[in-house]
């Protein structure tokens, strides 16, 4: 998500083009410190107990980093994401591709996947907590739930996106049922694949802390939880700005990763796919 | 000489039929499948665990009768209905007057795309700490959930805006505000709409899950404090319920946006 | 060579089911005939609509006929069933189609090697083989290039060299240089005539252009409207190696585009 939107060239906004991006790098510069020193005249002028001010935030999270306590508790949130992305991600990409040549399955499984995709998965967080305890296994069925659906559909719009001319092509030239699933339904499909990874990233961290929140004993969101039950807001400002991080942390490894595996594609494909 | 014809012939009604039929009787199976694994988990992991769907379905009679769900019913979509208004209204306000100031608009986007990295679950603690255990931290957590994907909508909707539409109105004569409200107001309200779509039953939901973190009424209020009494049939009851009051706003929706955008040609949402 | 036809289209027809009335239906092709000789370069012309790409989908297997037969060497192949489809006839038919299908996750040489890996003879004599052609068609220093980083020639080109690569006894081709520029088609044509020279396969291309099937074939037949039949066949009498860009020059080709132009109405 690179920005809100792309306005249409117009011939008078492309003249200036260095000094406009100059002058817009010094604006938003200007911004961060204007915003900076609300902030801490906020938290000066309402006190601590309401705003942790931002170097507080930034000593609490230099310390947090330092000794452990942060990286400690960001582990397991981050661990609880990926491993419940994996397992949900994995049956998701793999049913579309299984049931490529049964039609009728999908169409019998349509209903019950646009039901799973509409209800709200989170709301099944006390369920999982009820069977899987506290731990990490209740967060990381919720992730996995939540990104199944989500990447579910990604996956099979790609491997319904298959052009038919291409599969011809590769008959003709020898290819039999493997070599068409492995050298042109997969490939073709990946880039609808990837759209769905990174719709479900930011459900999958923010469902690990919504779990964490209710009802956890570690992990950022319960790091939150806690400064909160403490009123220390400068340990909720860190625990989110960790937060936040990571999903930075995570798109960047999603974008990264889609960059690599997709070049062959010709720009503006079909990045367009994310306003899902 | 008489062979097949390809595969542009008419499908025989017959075959079609037949699918049809199929799939249906599959998707009948299907439930009854899943209902009886429920039943046969139930028998398995004990009351505690899994709570029996007949017993289930007998709770959700009686909270029903009682009134019991029907309050909690009403607080969640109260709540939601607020903060749904609330994030729309600001979604809808805010791109329109950052469009009179395109300065400062490409000075805060970065912070603005920045901002929805932050998971709003998580500031749920915080608001609770700001704003006490009424509605208000609710209200918020709603109002930031609608808030984000209708102004994108809308903001870019905004942005796409055809200038030789905006350039021919300005010509004419039209003010700042008559152009906003006839040129660029026209052209998204199809988007907007799109992101009604995607607002609403998320509003719900936020209500709920925020439910479970404050508050005394809800259905999310209901899971949860079936949950930490090891209720498992009010958990389930209330899942239930909650479940259905999400796919049913999802299925009026649906069909409200196919009602009114019947005439467009092109526009139509993929079921995805 | 052989006095048996390589490649024989017996009453070939083929209608599309119209949506309207169930019999009212549409002839393409109906009662096609002609045979294509081992080594020989036989180009069609017609005007558009006279089904020529489907002719070629039916011949390269990928179609079903609704009556006929197509004989390759001699056997029956089976196209009048869409299950027993045999699409290139187990590699003995190669088929260069108007779009350039090439895989768009695929580098050059990955694309021109597609087939031969797929048919698992990816070996060091058939990599030089490709090697060899890229050069030969000038997409040399693009091995490694996506599709979309070649401009619409080069693709053509490589869709060209992927075919001819692994090296079928037949191939067929559909407009395979229509939607190029003069220039660059002349260059290809050329390339493809030196090609062929090389190795002598049976060839049977596509093209409402004239000039083209003249310049190029051997043999021309002329295809009627929908539902076409043979309308003409003509033999081109100019020797090899031809001069493509001078080839209007020959006396020959005056009379014959002329009486070509005739039966292409």
């Amino acid at each position: 998500m690179a920005s809100l939107g792309h306005s249409q060239a117009s011939p008078v906004a492309a003249q200036s083009g260095f000094v406009s991006v100059l002058r817009n790098r010094g604006d938003q510069f200007l911004v961060l410190v204007l915003l900076l020193g609300i902030w801490q005249a906020l938290s000066l002028w309402l006190g601590t107990y309401w705003i942790g001010s931002p170097l507080g935030v930034v000593v609490r999270l230099y310390d947090g980093v330092v000794k452990g306590a942060i990286l400690h508790h960001a582990s397991f949130t981050f661990s609880e994401a990926v491993l419940g992305f994996v397992i949900g991600a994995i049956p998701a990409v793999l049913l579309p591709f299984l049931l490529r040549r049964l039609p009728i399955a999908t169409a019998i499984l349509d209903p019950f996947m646009v039901g799973g995709y509409g209800a709200p998965k989170l709301a099944l967080a006390p369920l999982f907590i009820l069977w899987f305890g506290i731990g990490i296994e209740s967060k990381i069925a919720l992730v996995a739930i939540t990104v199944f659906f989500i990447v579910y559909f990604s996956a099979l719009a790609g491997v319904r996106s298959l052009d038919a001319k291409l599969v011809q092509m590769a008959q003709v030239a020898g290819a039999n049922e493997r070599d068409v699933a492995r050298h042109i339904v997969f490939p073709g499909a990946v880039p609808y694949v990837f759209t769905g990874f990174r719709i479900a990233m930011p459900y999958s961290i923010g469902g690990a802390v919504v779990a964490e929140i209710i009802s956890s004993n570690r992990g950022l969101g319960y790091l939150v939880q806690l400064s909160a039950m403490n009123f220390d807001t400068i340990g909720v400002f860190t625990a989110l700005i960790a937060v936040t991080i990571i999903v930075f942390i995570c798109n960047g490894a999603v974008d990264i990763a889609e960059r690599r595996l997709l070049r062959w594609r010709p720009a503006g494909d079909i990045k367009n796919q994310a306003s899902n | 000489m008489t062979t097949q014809d390809s595969a542009l012939e008419l499908a025989e009604p017959s075959k079609v039929k037949w699918r049809q039929y199929a799939v249906t009787a599959g998707r009948i199976a299907l439930v009854v499948l899943l209902l009886a694994a429920w039943k046969i988990g139930a028998d398995r992991a004990g009351p505690i665990y899994v709570a029996d769907p007949w017993q289930v379905a007998q709770r959700i009679y009686a909270d029903t009768l009682s009134g019991v769900l029907l309050h909690h019913i009403y607080e969640t979509l109260r709540v939601s209905a607020i903060g749904f208004v609330i994030g729309c209204f600001f979604g809808v306000a805010l791109p329109f007057v950052l469009r009179r100031l395109p300065r400062l608009t490409a000075a805060i986007e970065p912070y603005i795309m920045a901002s929805v990295g932050v998971p709003k679950y998580a500031l749920v603690p915080l608001f609770i700490l700001w704003f006490g255990i009424d509605d208000a931290p609710k209200l918020w957590l709603v109002g930031l959930l609608v808030f984000y994907p209708v102004f994108i909508a809308v903001f870019a909707g905004i942005r796409n805006v055809d200038r030789r539409l905006v350039n021919m109105a300005r010509v004419a004569g039209a003010s700042e505000s008559q152009i906003s409200r006839e040129v660029i107001w026209n052209s998204l309200v199809a988007f907007f709409i799109a992101s009604l779509k995607i607002a609403l039953p998320r509003a719900v939901s936020a209500t709920i899950i925020g439910e479970f973190l404050v508050g005394n009424a809800g259905l999310g209020y209901m899971i949860e404090y079936a949950r930490q009494n090891f209720d498992s049939n009010g958990v389930f009851a209330g899942i239930v319920v909650a479940t259905a009051l999400v796919l049913v706003i999802n299925a009026i929706l649906v069909q409200i946006d196919k009602r009114v955008n019947a005439w467009r040609p092109t526009e139509r949402d993929m079921q995805i | 060579m052989s006095a048996q036809p390589l490649l024989e289209v017996r009453d070939l027809s083929k209608r599309f089911a119209s949506r309207e009335a169930r019999d009212s239906s549409l002839w393409v092709i109906q009662g096609l005939n002609f045979s294509v000789r081992d080594g020989e370069f036989l180009t069609i012309v017609g005007p558009s609509g006279s089904g020529k790409t489907t002719l070629l989908n039916m011949i390269a297997q990928i179609d079903t006929a609704s009556g006929g037969q197509v004989l390759f060497k001699s056997q029956s192949a089976p196209i009048n069933d869409a299950k027993s489809l045999n699409p290139g006839l187990s590699c003995q038919i190669g088929y260069v189609t108007q779009e350039d299908n090439l895989l768009p996750w695929r580098t050059t040489i990955q694309n021109v090697l597609f087939p031969l890996s797929v048919q698992g003879r990816l070996n060091d004599e058939t990599r030089a083989r490709a090697a060899e052609l890229i050069r030969h068609v000038g997409l040399a220093g693009f091995e490694n290039h996506y599709p979309h980083e070649l401009s619409g020639g080069m693709r053509k080109r490589a869709s060209l060299i992927r075919t001819l690569v692994y090296d079928p006894p037949v191939i067929l081709m559909d407009e395979p240089f229509g939607a190029l520029d003069a220039q660059t088609r002349a260059v290809l044509q050329e390339d493809l005539l030196r090609l062929w020279e090389m190795g002598r396969k049976t060839i049977v291309f596509v093209t409402h252009d004239i000039g083209e099937a003249i310049a190029l074939g051997d043999r021309t037949l002329v295809l009627s409207r929908a539902p076409a039949k043979v309308a003409g066949e003509h033999v081109i009498n100019i020797p090899r190696p031809r001069d493509i860009r001078g080839i209007m020059t020959h006396p020959e080709y005056a009379s014959l585009y002329q009486r070509i132009r005739a039966q292409v109405q």
